[in-house]
């Protein structure tokens, strides 16, 4: 069968009323059919129906931000969740790249999911911020690469086990990520100690890789399922019944190991902000005199559906200005390694992005995913605006030690 | 005249008379037709002939527009004077065209409902004639005019054929809709033979709320009031024209109509509040020479300031942006000279200048409209023979 | 197949238009093959996105000058297949054109380009306390060059009335490619009452002027459940009988509500046989006065839940917003109705519809603007079961009788299309089908512009009709059809 593994029942499941068009972010951008969730679908189906991969029907699925925010818009509950990855994994089976894109898409899933990879990429950031340019006229992608480099903090090396302060409520096992763990070390930091303040024993085991999820938005199931059956391995070994989770993306695929390994793991998997708002506040929340505008990472809102937990947090800490970005359901064009192959259309979403972020006046940009504020902060730059940017974990932590941000 | 066909048709036929006069015209003869089928048979009859055919109701607007190029016969509809149906539960109405538009409100009336559509002459006009010249009173800021309110219609063409659009529905959307083009259409169509409306119920209240204003604050006010969540149903000026005041009322309707007008008083920082409307409410006085002015609501100021020193006197509604200007005493001397002049005013903030009646010739009454040439054409597939009303509206269709 | 006028015509677009705005690519071009109505599919010959009115006009044109016919498309939300393309012909899909051009909040308007979806002119305008008021279910993806090609209504029209009452003027490109302003202000024939709702058959609307309302101070939405159908019939003739406009009144039955439930978990309460949302509008002395009659006229309902602010009246919405495309949660497939009968012949008509249902054995779940009379009946069937897909057909055909039976209509919002032009001669008579010709034919004389839509039968412009003696010399000739 040439369709492989798109399965035409979630295909028939959309009834073609069009409520997904205004939340996909290249539709919004294009306003071409092809490039929206349903036009999507068609052209799965065509497949599904005999027609070949097509450079252009690929190119169309590539575009896709794997955003999901038109699986929150559907009525009819089509899971394109399900389908854009079951298509993704075809294209990478039965469509052959042209060289140039090949090679790039090589480089990055060698080095992306595996974190001693990017570590070995750190002390060459700064270099590769000002090669830039020159990057950019190899291919846009590496380019891209290279502008999206966030200024490395410390490294700060993570105990393998946080005691609870206080009274103990819960032991909880925490994922440190790749991208969060080298890039963004004190957010884990952060999670690590609101965890703690919040009364939970915080089990890192050491050794985490990635836990597949850029392998799996990007069609690549066989290195996601290795990497996925390393994490669960990992995680059982740690002995823990709750993994939390701070990173958007590595949380929606973790949720949804039991598809991909054909067996749930033994552990649930929680957002922060989703297990916080479980756990209920027990620590005292310090004043944070500042206005902020959360970022609703496409991970967390579409494919978690965690849009208020988030909003409730913050609102709870004294002094804080909640302000919320106009076009929230729309995609910041980040979208895990989306800003790399795609850098235009990913460049001109960040800019819209920004522009929405900007007009809400806030000091501060909040949001669950890395990628996200990297790919704001970065619109707004080029757009000649500054914002601080922090993880949801970094503004509790603020207010649970009562520092400043 | 070939009136052989005619006469053979059964409809009652007389000879005119120098009441019958159209815009000067004085046609042959005066048919009276008591059922669609009727005007079917003479205006077939009058097909044949040849014979050009105008219109007419209450013959309240007989000398709006210009003057026929001729008219053969008069088609008086005063005897399609049944209302058909009243379904109250459904809130809706079909009537034949020669009812006149009291003796409807009166048969609503019985059943606590209303049309919606203010008629500007205090008695005869009828639901053809309002349908056909598309007069709108006050309360269309509210509720929209002759055209928003049918919900359906029966016309009879040129050539004798019925057609009907829309139904007896509110909601429909099959087909395209007669009623809107034939609604303002001045019988150059064909004739409206029957029309069904959505109704309202009667406001279980009513309030007017008065005040005197200079010209310069006129349009603060009224932008004040068109934005009010009050929701009043109509604001109206009188005003003679020069230095005099202009008075302002406001209508609200509806539940707790007198908390309400109490509010916009307060809001307005004068007035009074009354139940009586002025005697002068929504009505044309004279209409010997008529022009009616519309424009965007935001200019109201330009338009006041255009109309003062015309000598003419306006009446109408700054919120919907629509009045109608008459002469306080002697018609202007240079009266196609005012017009252009307050068209050159007025068209570039946005206003159309229309003559609605005038005794004169060599006036331009409609000024340019972009979709002349698509209204001609219009004309051309429903009339090709140019007879009905000929020569009476925008362009000489 | 080889189609020349359309090949020449393509590379004339090419001049016209961006290179990435032509698309002839076939597996591009299918996914334009239908709107909202998946039943009726045709490749487009050609799909055009263009920026400016000026590129419609001139896409136009070049159709004219070819003779190649053309269809204008929106969102592709469309109920009725009013934007089904033609294999020989050119889609114009006005997606790209979505700036809010002006916004004029002192007269009350705002001016858009034909792409802009209906919901965005209320975002653009909600902080200054104004809306656009027709509020199709859709509204958050439809365009408003569709709303004003279908006139479309909305759940709010029994108050406000419908897209022909809220537009001030259009700027179209007439079926000669000629760029003609309507304008409600304008003296003459009401050209605009005419093109709003006419389906993209007398020309494309390139820029349209919207009227805006200002925001109700109060609005108050009610949920009330009651056990049957019936009741809750009961309830909105009494509401209608005491003089309440309300600005809406929504009902939905049991098998409706069960896929709303399915869908979105909309939370009505259970056991309900029908559910009806009223909604209530206006100053708030009225509101208030308004929503004490409500509780008494709903005194049968066995509960009543009241919104008074923006989160439970989504909360409350949100099934029935949902209900079209939820049905796909209880049913492989299903056919949506549209016809609207008096709403005093509603308890009929859903009783009729309830034995069409049990004589056919389709399940039929009803959603509905109770307040006008406007059913949309979902027929449910299997599409694998062989012979539903029929049954479901006729159920579903019959109902449309019913409507007319009762005095009603074929369409309230969804339009004729090119689905119910069939059941146009059983609503109108060959004389007011002709009659309405007329003005087709003074629009396009040619017959281009969205050709097959609404119309059954397809008489040249030149005919003259009233002499309508013996078969049409299309149908006799084989080249047309006659329903």
């Amino acid at each position: 069968m040439t369709s492989g593994g798109i399965d035409p029942k979630l295909i028939n499941d959309c009834v073609h009323c069009g409520f997904c068009l205004p939340t996909c972010p290249t539709y919004t951008l294009w306003g071409e059919e092809m490039d929206s969730p349903r036009g999507r679908i068609h052209l799965m189906k065509q497949h599904v129906e005999g027609t070949p991969v097509t450079p252009e029907m690929a190119g169309h699925f590539d575009a896709c931000l794997g955003c999901m925010a038109c699986v929150t818009a559907c009525p009819s509950g089509v899971r394109y969740d399900r389908l854009i990855e079951q298509t993704r994994a075809e294209v990478e089976r039965v469509h052959v790249r042209e060289p140039r894109e090949r090679a790039v898409r090589e480089i990055v899933f060698s080095l992306f999911p595996y974190p001693r990879r990017l570590r070995l990429l750190r002390p060459g950031m700064a270099l590769a911020e000002r090669m830039a340019p020159f990057l950019e006229r190899v291919h846009p992608s590496l380019g891209a690469m290279a502008g999206l480099a966030p200024q490395v903090e410390r490294r700060q090396r993570i105990p393998r086990l946080v005691r609870a302060r206080g009274p103990r409520r819960a032991v909880v096992g925490m994922l440190t990520g790749c991208v969060q763990g080298e890039f963004f070390p004190q957010v884990n930091a952060a999670t690590a100690r609101v965890l703690a303040l919040e009364g939970c024993d915080v089990v890192i085991p050491p050794g985490q890789g990635c836990c597949g999820a850029l392998s799996v938005h990007s069609g690549r199931e066989e290195q996601a399922r290795r990497l996925a059956r390393r994490t669960v391995r990992t995680f059982t070994k740690a002995g823990v019944d709750t993994v939390v989770v701070n990173a958007a993306g590595c949380g929606s695929s973790m949720k949804e190991y039991g598809q991909l390994l054909d067996a749930e793991p033994g552990f649930r998997v929680l957002d922060l902000s989703e297990y916080l708002v479980e756990l209920g506040p027990v620590a005292d929340r310090h004043p944070l005199p500042v206005t902020v505008a959360y970022h609703d990472a496409c991970h967390l809102a579409h494919a978690q559906g965690i849009r208020a937990q988030p909003r409730e947090l913050l609102t709870a800490i004294p002094g804080l200005d909640l302000r919320e970005v106009p076009e929230s359901a729309i995609c910041c064009g980040s979208a895990g390694t989306y800003n790399i192959f795609q850098p235009e259309a990913a460049r001109d979403l960040g800019d819209r992005k920004a522009k929405s972020v900007a007009s809400t006046g806030a000091e501060l940009l909040v949001s669950a995913n890395p990628g996200c504020t990297m790919q704001i902060a970065a619109a707004m730059r080029r757009g000649g605006a500054r914002i601080r940017v922090a993880h949801t974990a970094e503004v509790l932590d603020a207010s649970l030690r009562g520092v400043s941000l | 005249m070939e009136l052989d066909g005619l006469e053979k048709t059964g409809v009652t036929v007389r000879q005119a008379g120098p009441d019958d006069v159209v815009g000067g015209v004085r046609p042959g003869v005066v048919a009276l037709p008591e059922s669609v089928e009727e005007i079917s048979a003479v205006l077939r009859a009058c097909a044949g002939a040849g014979l050009a055919v105008v219109p007419v109701g209450g013959g309240t607007k007989l000398h709006w527009g210009h003057p026929p190029e001729r008219c053969d016969v008069l088609l008086d509809l005063c005897c399609l004077n049944e209302v058909v149906e009243h379904a109250a539960g459904d809130l809706v109405v079909k009537t034949q065209a020669g009812v006149t538009m009291d003796a409807l409100a009166d048969a609503l009336a019985e059943q606590g409902q209303e049309l919606a559509l203010d008629v500007p002459f205090a008695e005869g006009a009828t639901v053809g004639g309002t349908l056909a010249a598309a007069t709108a009173g006050p309360r269309a800021f509210r509720y929209g005019t002759a055209r928003d309110l049918l919900i359906g219609i029966t016309v009879v063409l040129p050539d004798g054929t019925v057609a009907r659009s829309g139904g007896r529905v509110v909601k429909n959307v099959a087909g395209y809709d007669l009623g809107k083009l034939f609604t303002g259409s001045y019988g150059t169509l064909g004739v409206i033979a029957e029309a069904t409306f959505r109704l309202h119920p009667l406001p279980a209240d009513r309030r007017y709320v008065v005040t005197e204003l200079v010209r310069q604050q006129v349009q603060e006010v009224a932008a004040m009031l068109a934005a009010s969540q009050a929701e009043p149903s109509a604001v109206e000026l009188d005003w003679p024209g020069g230095d005099a005041p202009i008075t302002l009322v406001v209508l609200v309707e509806g539940s707790a109509a007198g908390q309400r007008a109490e509010a916009l008083r307060g809001a307005m920082g004068a007035g009074t509040v009354t139940d009586e409307a002025p005697a002068w409410w929504g009505l044309i006085a004279d209409d010997e020479l008529l022009i009616e002015l519309r424009f965007p609501p935001a200019r109201t100021s330009e338009v006041l300031a255009a109309v003062r020193d015309t000598g003419l006197s306006l009446r109408g509604s700054p919120v919907a942006g629509r009045v109608w200007l008459q002469p306080t005493a002697e018609p202007p001397a240079d009266f196609a000279g005012l017009v252009s002049g307050l068209r050159e005013r007025l068209t570039p903030v946005g206003g159309r200048v229309t003559v609605l009646a005038a005794p004169y010739e060599g006036v331009d009454r409609w000024g340019p409209v972009s979709a002349l040439p698509l209204m001609r054409r219009v004309k051309e597939r429903f009339d090709p023979e140019r007879r009905m009303s000929p020569g009476r509206f925008i362009g000489g269709i | 197949m080889v189609d020349k006028p359309l090949d020449e015509l393509t590379a004339a677009l090419r001049a016209l238009l961006p290179a990435d705005s032509v698309i002839t690519d076939p597996v591009r071009l299918r996914t334009y093959e239908c709107d909202g109505l998946t039943y009726h599919r045709a490749t487009p010959g050609v799909v055009v996105l263009p920026e400016t009115a000026e590129q419609i006009a001139g896409v136009v044109r070049a159709c004219n000058d070819f003779g190649v016919p053309f269809v204008a498309r929106g969102s592709g939300t469309g109920l009725s297949g009013g934007a089904l393309p033609r294999q020989d012909g050119v889609l114009i899909v006005t997606s790209k054109m979505r700036r809010v051009l002006e916004i004029d909040l002192p007269n009350r308007r705002a001016v858009v380009e034909p792409g802009v979806t209906n919901l965005a002119i209320t975002e653009a305008v909600r902080d200054q306390g104004y809306y656009y008021a027709p509020d199709p279910s859709s509204q958050q993806v439809c365009s408003i060059g569709g709303n004003v090609a279908e006139n479309s209504g909305g759940a709010h029209c029994l108050k406000y009335g419908f897209t022909v009452n809220h537009i001030e003027a259009c700027e179209i490109v007439t079926p000669d490619g000629d760029l003609v302003t309507l304008d409600r202000m304008d003296p003459g024939y009401d050209l605009l009452g005419a093109f709003i709702g006419s389906e993209g058959t007398l020309g494309i609307a390139t820029k349209i002027t919207v009227r805006l309302s200002r925001t109700p101070e109060a609005v108050t939405t009610v949920l009330a459940a009651f056990e049957s159908i019936e009741q809750g019939g009961q309830a909105v003739s009494a509401i209608v009988g005491v003089g309440i406009v309300p600005a809406a009144i929504e009902m939905m039955d049991a098998l409706a509500i069960e896929a709303a439930e399915a869908a979105v978990a909309c939370s009505y309460p259970e056991g309900a046989g029908a559910v009806l949302i009223v909604e209530l509008d206006g100053p708030e002395r009225e509101v208030v006065r308004q929503f004490a009659r409500l509780q008494q006229i709903c005194s049968g309902a066995f509960e009543l839940r009241t919104a008074d602010d923006p989160a439970e009246r989504a909360a409350i919405w949100k099934g029935r917003k949902s209900a079209f495309a939820a049905v796909g949660r209880i049913s492989p497939a299903y056919i949506v109705q549209d016809g609207v009968v008096p709403r005093t012949s509603l308890p009929k008509v859903l009783a009729a519809i309830d034995r069409l249902s049990e004589e056919y054995g389709i399940r039929v779940a009803n959603v509905f603007h109770a307040g006008d009379g406007n059913l949309h009946p979902l027929v449910l069937f299997d599409d694998a079961e062989s012979g539903a897909g029929e049954r479901a057909e006729t159920v579903s055909g019959a109902i449309l009788d019913l409507c007319i039976e009762h005095g009603g209509s074929i369409t309230g919002e969804h339009g004729v299309g090119v689905d119910k032009a069939k059941y146009m001669p059983r609503m109108f008579s060959a004389d007011d089908l002709d009659t309405m010709q007329l003005v087709r034919c003074a629009f396009d004389p040619k017959g281009l512009s969205n050709p097959g839509k609404v119309f059954p039968t397809p008489r040249l412009c030149g005919e003259v009709p009233g002499v309508r003696k013996g078969v049409h010399p299309l149908v006799a000739s084989g080249q047309a059809e006659q329903f």
